[in-house]
C-alpha cells in the first residue's frame, strides 16, 4: 500500500462546517407543521403513582395530545436490553412509566403541542398524585437485609451475579507473602455530550406503504432502525433512520431510549412530524450515567512485588432499570482485570445492584477504565506496602514483549504489545529519576509534589460477533463514480471521530487520489448498507478495515479494466496521482476517470466482468485489539488548602499504526480531559431521598480548558496483526489512562504522610481533611 | 429550559422604568439577565413583567467626581475590567472583574444587576464592601443612598424596596499608600466563589494601618465585612505575623454555608487562609 | 436535611402554645402564606408563596399539627408542591418555661424535591434557616403588636381581615435581618 496520506496530520474535512455553524444537527432540521414534545418526569426517587390527571393540560390551546403509561400499555413493547448476563432479574420498563417510579427523571407523561413553549406550559398543568416510598441510593445499603426494594417481586435489589476466574486463586493466596487490600469507589459520572439527545420523526402515509423517517442523535442508526421496526411492528424496509451531525456520544448514545420509539409512535399516531430535544437538565437526569462501581480488592503478592493473584468483588450500580447494555458493562471490567500484567490467578465476582437512580450504561471506556483504575491503584498500593518504586512493581509484573500473542487468565488473547517501551518512553520524557529526587527535596521543605503513573491495556475494536452483544462486524462500500470521484459508505456512523477524513485517507492512498476526490457518507440507513456503529474504539480498526477490504475489491476490478484498456497484464499495475500504470512503465497509463467511465459506459468490458465500479465488504474481525500506554501526571498540592495544581502531564499511547496524527491527538486530548474530570471534578450526586443534587452545570463539573494541564503526548507504534491496517483504536485510551495517573499522583504527593487512598473525585476539601487528620498520628489513612 | 410567558417592557429613561415598576406588580428589572434569565428558564422565577433597563444609556458610565468614582448600575463587568480610570484609582475592581463568569458573561452582566441579585457567592459584593462603596437607589418618589454593608441583608435579599432601582455605585477614591487584592477559590462547576476575599488596606509610612476593609463572599448567606479582622489591624504596625493572626478572625460570628462542594468547616478555613493571602498581597502592593 | 434550632418568645408556655397552635396566627406567620383553610381538626390546606429574592414559587399543600401535648410539645408537618417541586418538612417543637419567657426548641427533617433540589442545592439549607427565622420573627412582631387573644375561634378560617397587612413580611424580614446583621457585626443596641 502506498503511504502518502496515512500517518499524516490531515485537517479534518468535517471541521469547516462544524466551526462555521453550518452543520445540521437534529434540532436544525425544520419540517413544516412540526409538533413538539415535553416530558413530565418524576420528582421522586421512589413513589407509587396513584393517579395522573392530565385533563387540564389537554385543555390548553395548542396541546394536541397528552400521553401516560395507560395510553401506551399494550401498544408499545417494553424497552429491550441486549447486553444481558445469565440468570438476571430483568425488570420491564416502558417509554412512559406507570404504577411506580424508581428514579428522579423517569418519564411519566408526554405532552405534544404545536409549539415548544405550549408543550412546556402544559407540564405545569398535569397533576400527579405520588405516594412516596422509601428510597435506596447506596449500593451497599441496597444489599442489606430490610433495604427498601425496587422490585418487591425479586425479594432483593441484586439484579445479577456474574463471575469470572482463571488459574488457582486460593493457591495463589496461600503462596503469597502478603495480601494488599483496597476498597475503591469508582463514582457515578454523566457522559455530557455537547449535543443532548434529540429525536425528530415524520410518517408519510402512502396508502398501504407508509414510510417512517426518524432523525436521532445516535451512535447506532441501523440498530435503532431495527429496534423501532420491532417495537412498532413496522416492516424494517419502510423505516429510515438518520443520524445527522451528532454532537458527541461518549457511549451514552449506543443505546435505544424510550424517547426514540415514543416520538416515532406519536408521529404515526398524530400524523404530524414530532420533535423532541432534550434539555440539559433532562440530559443529566435521564441519559445514561457511567461507572458507579465499588471494588473490594485483594492482591496476593510476593515480597519482591510479583502479583501472584488478584481477587476482586465488584458492586456495579445498575440504577433503576437496565438500558440496552447495562449488565454487560461491568463484565468488561472482569475480562480486563489482568491489565498489562502477568497475573495468572484471578477471580472476580460482579453483583449488579438496583438503586433509585438513573441507569448506568456505556461511558467512554465502559468497564475498562474501572479495570485500569483498580489495577493501577493496586499497583501503587503494593509499591507503598513493600516500599518499592511504583515503576519497579509495574516492570516486574508486565507481560514480556516476546510473549505475544498472550493469553490472559481471563481467556483473552492480547494481540501485540510492548508495555515496557511505553512506560520507559514516558519516564524518559518526564525525567522520572530527577523528579523523584526533586520530590524528596521539596518534601523536606514542606512542599507536596506527587508523581502518578498509570500503565494500561484496553480491549477495543469490538469485536468478534460471537463476543459482542450487537454483532461485531462492520460494513463499507467503495463506489468509484463514472467521473472517477469516489463515494465511500460506512456503517460506522460517527459522532465526532472524523471518519470522513480518516476513511478518505485510506481510500485516497489506495486509489492514488487526493482527499478532495473522496467523500464519506454515513448515518442514513436509506443510503448506507447495514452497519453496526461507532463505539468501543472500533471505527478505524473494524469500520476502517471494512473500507480497506471494499477498496481492495474495487481496486481489483479497476485493475482489470485498466489492464484491458492498456492491453497489459494486470499484475504490477499501480494507482498513483489519479492514474493507473505498470510500475515499470509509468508512461503507459490510463486515468482512473477513464477507467471509471469505461466501466460505466460498458462498451468494451473485459472478459467475465460486470459493468460498474462498486464493491461492498462486511468485515468480521477475528479478535479484539489491545492498545496500551502509560500516562504520568505530576501535581503540586497546596498543603494549606488541598488545592491541586498540575506540573506536568505526559502520555505515551500505542494504538498501533496511526492513520491521522491530528485526530489521534484530538482523541487523546479529549480522553484525558474526561478521565481527569472523573479523577478531580465529576460526580453525579443523589441525596438519601434520591434527589439528584448535581442537576445542572452549576453543580455538575465537567472540566473546562483552564482546569487542564498542557498535554505532552508521544507514541510508540506496535501494530496489530488482527487487521490489515495494523490499527488498534484510540477513542477511549485517554480516558482509561488518565484517571489513575491523576489519582496516583495526588496519593503519591501525600504518601509520606502514610496516605494510601482517597476516593474520587479528589476534591480539595477531602485532601485538606486527609492532611489535617493525619498530622497528629501516623499510619495509613483511608478517606471514603 | 423554557420560561413561562411574560410581558416585556423596554423603557428608555430611568423615569419611565421607575414608573413602570410602580404601576406593575410582579415586575422584575432585567439588566444583563445573567441571573434572572436562567432562573426564569428553570421556572424558579416567573415574573409577569420584565422591565429591561439595558437601553437606558445614563446608567452606563464610570467617572470621577468630587473624590469619588461613580459607576452607573448598568455598567458591564467588562467595562469595569477595562476601565483605565478604575485601574489607576481603584484597582480592586479591575482585579475582581475577570474572576466573574467568562467573557460572554462579562460582556452582558452588569455591576448593578449582580449587586441587586445578591447571590451569596457573587464576586462583586466582596469588592464593593472592601472599597467602602455607597449604593444609590431610586424610586418614583425619590432617592436614597445606602452603605454597602447595609445594602446586603440576607441571601439574595437586599435593602432594595420593590419599587426601587439601583442606579449608581459610589466609591471613595482611596488615599495614597493603599493596597488591595482579591483572592478567590472557585467552585469548579459554576465558577462562583466557594470563598472570595477582597481587601483594601491603607498604611502610613511607618506601616501603621490607617484603614482596612475586608469583604468576604461565598462563606455566609450574604457577603459581609470581616470586622474582627479589621479591628485587629487598625492602628497597628503591620507585619506578616499580625496579618496571619488577624486573618484567623475571618469566619468569626458567621453562619457558614455548606453544600456538596464545601462544608461549612472547609469554607471557614478557606476564608481564613485566603484572607491572610489577600492581606499579604494587598500590603505588598503598597 | 436536618433542621434544628431554638427561639425564645415572650410569655409563659400556655400563652405561647395558644399562639403557635392558632391557625389565624399561623397564617400570619408562615412565610408567604396566602391561604390557610381548615380541612379537619388540626389540619389546614395552605397556599404558600415562598421564595428567596427573585426565586419564588407557589406551593399548595397542607399544614398539620399532630402529637399535641398541650403547653409542652407538638409536631408540625408542612407539605407543599408546586411548579418548582415539592417541600416536605416535619419537626417537633418543644416549649419550655424560662423566666416568663418560653424557649422553643425545634428539630426535624426537611425534604426538597424537583427543580429546586437539582439546581439549588447550595442554597437550600440557608433558605430553610432563613424561612424559619422569618416565621419566628413574625411571631415576635405579632406578640409585640397585639398579644394573641384567647378568644380566637380555633375553627375559623382566616378571613381577609386577618391576612397579613401589606408589607408585613417585608418589615418582618427586615427586622429579622437587622437582628442577624447586628449579631454578625456585633453591634450592640
Amino acid at each position: 500500500m502506498a503511504t502518502k496520506l496515512i500517518g499524516e496530520r490531515i485537517k479534518r474535512k468535517e471541521d469547516p462546517r462544524l466551526i462555521t455553524g453550518t452543520a445540521s444537527y437534529v434540532d436544525d432540521i425544520k419540517l413544516p407543521n412540526v409538533h413538539h414534545v415535553a416530558f413530565l418526569r418524576s420528582i421522586y426517587g421512589h413513589a407509587k403513582i396513584n393517579k395522573i390527571d392530565v385533563s387540564e393540560a389537554r385543555k390548553l390551546p395548542g396541546v394536541v395530545a397528552v400521553l401516560t403509561h395507560d395510553d401506551i400499555k399494550g401498544v408499545l413493547k417494553p424497552m429491550p436490553c441486549v447486553g444481558g448476563v445469565p440468570d438476571m432479574h430483568t425488570p420491564e420498563h416502558y417509554p412512559l412509566s406507570g404504577g411506580k417510579v424508581r428514579f428522579v427523571g423517569e418519564a411519566i407523561a408526554a405532552v405534544v403541542a404545536n409549539d415548544r413553549y405550549v408543550a412546556r406550559d402544559a407540564l405545569d398543568l398535569i397533576n400527579v398524585d405520588y405516594e412516596p416510598l422509601p428510597v435506596v441510593v447506596d449500593m451497599e445499603k441496597a444489599l442489606e437485609k430490610g433495604a427498601p426494594l425496587l422490585y418487591e417481586e425479586y425479594g432483593e435489589n441484586r439484579g445479577f451475579t456474574w463471575k469470572i476466574s482463571g488459574g488457582d486463586i486460593d493457591k495463589a493466596f496461600q503462596e503469597a507473602d502478603r495480601v494488599v487490600k483496597l476498597r475503591l469507589v469508582n463514582q457515578r459520572v454523566a457522559p455530557i455530550p455537547l449535543e443532548t439527545r434529540a429525536v425528530l420523526a415524520q410518517y408519510q402515509d402512502r396508502g398501504v406503504e407508509g414510510e417512517l423517517t426518524v432523525w436521532t442523535s445516535t451512535q447506532i442508526p441501523h440498530g435503532i432502525r431495527t429496534s423501532i421496526a420491532g417495537m412498532l411492528n413496522l416492516p424494517e424496509h419502510r423505516v429510515r433512520v438518520i443520524a445527522p451531525e451528532v454532537g458527541g456520544g461518549f457511549g451514552c448514545k449506543v443505546d435505544f431510549y424510550g424517547e426514540e420509539v415514543l416520538i416515532p409512535y406519536l408521529a404515526m399516531k398524530l400524523k404530524v412530524p414530532v420533535k423532541w430535544v432534550e434539555g440539559r437538565r433532562e440530559n443529566i437526569q435521564a441519559t445514561d450515567h457511567g461507572r458507579d462501581q465499588i471494588n473490594y480488592i485483594e492482591a496476593a503478592v510476593k515480597n519482591d512485588g510479583t502479583v501472584v493473584g488478584l481477587r476482586v468483588k465488584v458492586l456495579a450500580d445498575m440504577g433503576a432499570y437496565y438500558q440496552l447494555l447495562s449488565p454487560v458493562i461491568p463484565t468488561l471490567t472482569g475480562l480486563m482485570m489482568c491489565g498489562p500484567y502477568k497475573i495468572s490467578n484471578v477471580s472476580m465476582e460482579v453483583l449488579g445492584v438496583f438503586t433509585n437512580k438513573m441507569a448506568t450504561d456505556a461511558y467512554r471506556g465502559a468497564g475498562r477504565p474501572e479495570a485500569t483504575y483498580l489495577l493501577e491503584r493496586t499497583m501503587d498500593a503494593i509499591a507503598a506496602e513493600l516500599n518499592l518504586d511504583p515503576v519497579e512493581v509495574r516492570m516486574k509484573n508486565f507481560i514480556q514483549p516476546n510473549e505475544f500473542p498472550y493469553k490472559t487468565a481471563t481467556g483473552l488473547v492480547y494481540d501485540s504489545g510492548n508495555y515496557q517501551a511505553a512506560l520507559q518512553k514516558a519516564l524518559d520524557h518526564v525525567g522520572y529519576t530527577k523528579l523523584r529526587e526533586e520530590q524528596k527535596k521539596l518534601r523536606e521543605q514542606g512542599q507536596y509534589v506527587g508523581i502518578g503513573i498509570s500503565s494500561y491495556v484496553e480491549i477495543c475494536a469490538f469485536g468478534p460477533s460471537a463476543a459482542t452483544a450487537t454483532g461485531g462486524w462492520e460494513s463499507a462500500t467503495v463506489r468509484i463514480e463514472p467521473t472517477g470521484k469516489v463515494t465511500v459508505l460506512t456503517g460506522s456512523s460517527p459522532h465526532g471521530q472524523g471518519q470522513e477524513t480518516t476513511f478518505a485517507q485510506i481510500v485516497a492512498d489506495g486509489l492514488g487520489l487526493t482527499m478532495e476526490d473522496i467523500t464519506v457518507q454515513h448515518g442514513d440507513t436509506a443510503v448506507v448498507q447495514y452497519g453496526i456503529g461507532t463505539f468501543g474504539s472500533r471505527a478505524t480498526a473494524v469500520g476502517g478495515t471494512a473500507v480497506y477490504l471494499a477498496l481492495q475489491k474495487v481496486k481489483e476490478k479497476a485493475t482489470k479494466f485498466a489492464a484491458h484498456m492498456l492491453k497489459v497484464d494486470s499484475k504490477g499495475l499501480v494507482f498513483r496521482d489519479g492514474k493507473i500504470f505498470p510500475e515499470n512503465n509509468p508512461e503507459k497509463s490510463v486515468t482512473l476517470t477513464e477507467v471509471a467511465l469505461a466501466a460505466y459506459l460498458a462498451k468494451d468490458l473485459p472478459p467475465d466482468t460486470e459493468p460498474g465500479l462498486v464493491a461492498t465488504a462486511f468485515y468480521e474481525p477475528k479478535n479484539f485489539t489491545f492498545p496500551f500506554g502509560t500516562h504520568i501526571a505530576v501535581v503540586d498540592i497546596d498543603p494549606e488548602t488541598g488545592q491541586i495544581k498540575f506540573r506536568r502531564y505526559v502520555a505515551v499511547d500505542d494504538c498501533g499504526n496511526i492513520i491521522n496524527m491530528l485526530t489521534v491527538h484530538g482523541q487523546v486530548h479529549g480522553g484525558i480531559a474526561q478521565g481527569l474530570g472523573q479523577a478531580l471534578y465529576e460526580e453525579v450526586v443523589y441525596d438519601e431521598n434520591g434527589q439528584l443534587l448535581t442537576g445542572s452545570f452549576m453543580d455538575y463539573c465537567i472540566p473546562k480548558a483552564h482546569h487542564l494541564p498542557k498535554f505532552e503526548l508521544d507514541y510508540t507504534v506496535t501494530p496489530t496483526n488482527v487487521n490489515p491496517l495494523g490499527v488498534k483504536g484510540v477513542g477511549e485510551a485517554g480516558t482509561i489512562g488518565s484517571t489513575p495517573a491523576v489519582v496516583n499522583a495526588v496519593i503519591d504527593a501525600l504518601a509520606h504522610l502514610g496516605v494510601r487512598n482517597i476516593d474520587m473525585p479528589l476534591k480539595p476539601e477531602k485532601i485538606w481533611k486527609t492532611i489535617k487528620e493525619h498530622a497528629p498520628k501516623k499510619g495509613p489513612i483511608i478517606v471514603a | 429550559m423554557i420560561p413561562a410567558a411574560f410581558e416585556y417592557l423596554v423603557p428608555t429613561t430611568l423615569d419611565e422604568a421607575l414608573s413602570a415598576l410602580s404601576t406593575h406588580t410582579d415586575a422584575k428589572i432585567l439588566a444583563g439577565g445573567h441571573s434572572l434569565i436562567p432562573a426564569m428558564k428553570l421556572r424558579l422565577a416567573s415574573p409577569k413583567y420584565l422591565i429591561d433597563i439595558s437601553r437606558i444609556s445614563d446608567l452606563n458610565y464610570v467617572r470621577e467626581s468630587g473624590g469619588q468614582i461613580l459607576i452607573g448600575a448598568g455598567t458591564t463587568h467588562y467595562q469595569i475590567e477595562s476601565s483605565t480610570l478604575l485601574k489607576e484609582k481603584c484597582p480592586l475592581l479591575t482585579e475582581t472583574a475577570p474572576y466573574i463568569g467568562d467573557v460572554q458573561v462579562r460582556n452582558r452582566g452588569t455591576l448593578g444587576g449582580s449587586l441587586a441579585h445578591a447571590d451569596p457567592a457573587a464576586d462583586w459584593p466582596a469588592a464593593i464592601l472592601a472599597v467602602g462603596a455607597e449604593i444609590n437607589v431610586r424610586s418614583s418618589r425619590g432617592e436614597r443612598t445606602l452603605k454597602a454593608e447595609d445594602f446586603f441583608v440576607d441571601m439574595m435579599t437586599t435593602a432594595l424596596q420593590p419599587n426601587e432601582i439601583l442606579t449608581e455605585i459610589r466609591i471613595p477614591i482611596p488615599p495614597q499608600r493603599t493596597g488591595s487584592a482579591y483572592e478567590k477559590v472557585k467552585q469548579p462547576a459554576s465558577g462562583f466563589a466557594l470563598v472570595g476575599v477582597a481587601v483594601q488596606i491603607t498604611l502610613d509610612t511607618n506601616r501603621t494601618c490607617q484603614r482596612v476593609q475586608v469583604g468576604i463572599t461565598g462563606l455566609a448567606p450574604k457577603p459581609f465585612r470581616a470586622i474582627g479582622v479589621e479591628n485587629m489591624l487598625k492602628g497597628k504596625v503591620i507585619n506578616d505575623q499580625l496579618l496571619a493572626q488577624a486573618a484567623e478572625k475571618a469566619a468569626d460570628g458567621v453562619d457558614p454555608l455548606s453544600d456538596i462542594h464545601a462544608s461549612a468547616e472547609y469554607r471557614s478555613h478557606l476564608a481564613r487562609v485566603h484572607t491572610k493571602r489577600a492581606l499579604q498581597r494587598a500590603v505588598s502592593r503598597i | 436535611m436536618r433542621i434544628e434550632g431554638n427561639h425564645t418568645l415572650k410569655g409563659k408556655p400556655e400563652k405561647v402554645w395558644n399562639t403557635l397552635t392558632d391557625p389565624e396566627i399561623l397564617a400570619k406567620c408562615l412565610p408567604g402564606c396566602e391561604k390557610l383553610e381548615k380541612t379537619e381538626e388540626d389540619t389546614y390546606k395552605a397556599t404558600l408563596n415562598m421564595g428567596i429574592g427573585s426565586i419564588k414559587g407557589t406551593y399548595t399543600g397542607q399544614v398539620k399539627l399532630v402529637d399535641k401535648q398541650p403547653y409542652s410539645s407538638f409536631k408540625m408537618i408542612v407539605e407543599g408542591k408546586g411548579g418548582p417541586g415539592f417541600v416536605k418538612g416535619e419537626g417537633i417543637l418543644n416549649l419550655q418555661e424560662q423566666n416568663d419567657h418560653t424557649l422553643i426548641t425545634y428539630q426535624g427533617d426537611a425534604q426538597v424535591g424537583g427543580t429546586i433540589a437539582s439546581v439549588g442545592q447550595r442554597m437550600i439549607q440557608a433558605s430553610a434557616k432563613m424561612i424559619i427565622g422569618q416565621f419566628f420573627t413574625a411571631l415576635d412582631m405579632l406578640q409585640e403588636q397585639q398579644p394573641p387573644s384567647s378568644e380566637t375561634s380555633s375553627g375559623g378560617a382566616p378571613s381577609g381581615s386577618s391576612s397579613p397587612p401589606p408589607n408585613f413580611f417585608f418589615k418582618v424580614t427586615l427586622r429579622y435581618l437587622w437582628n442577624e446583621l447586628k449579631k454578625i457585626l456585633r453591634i450592640k443596641n
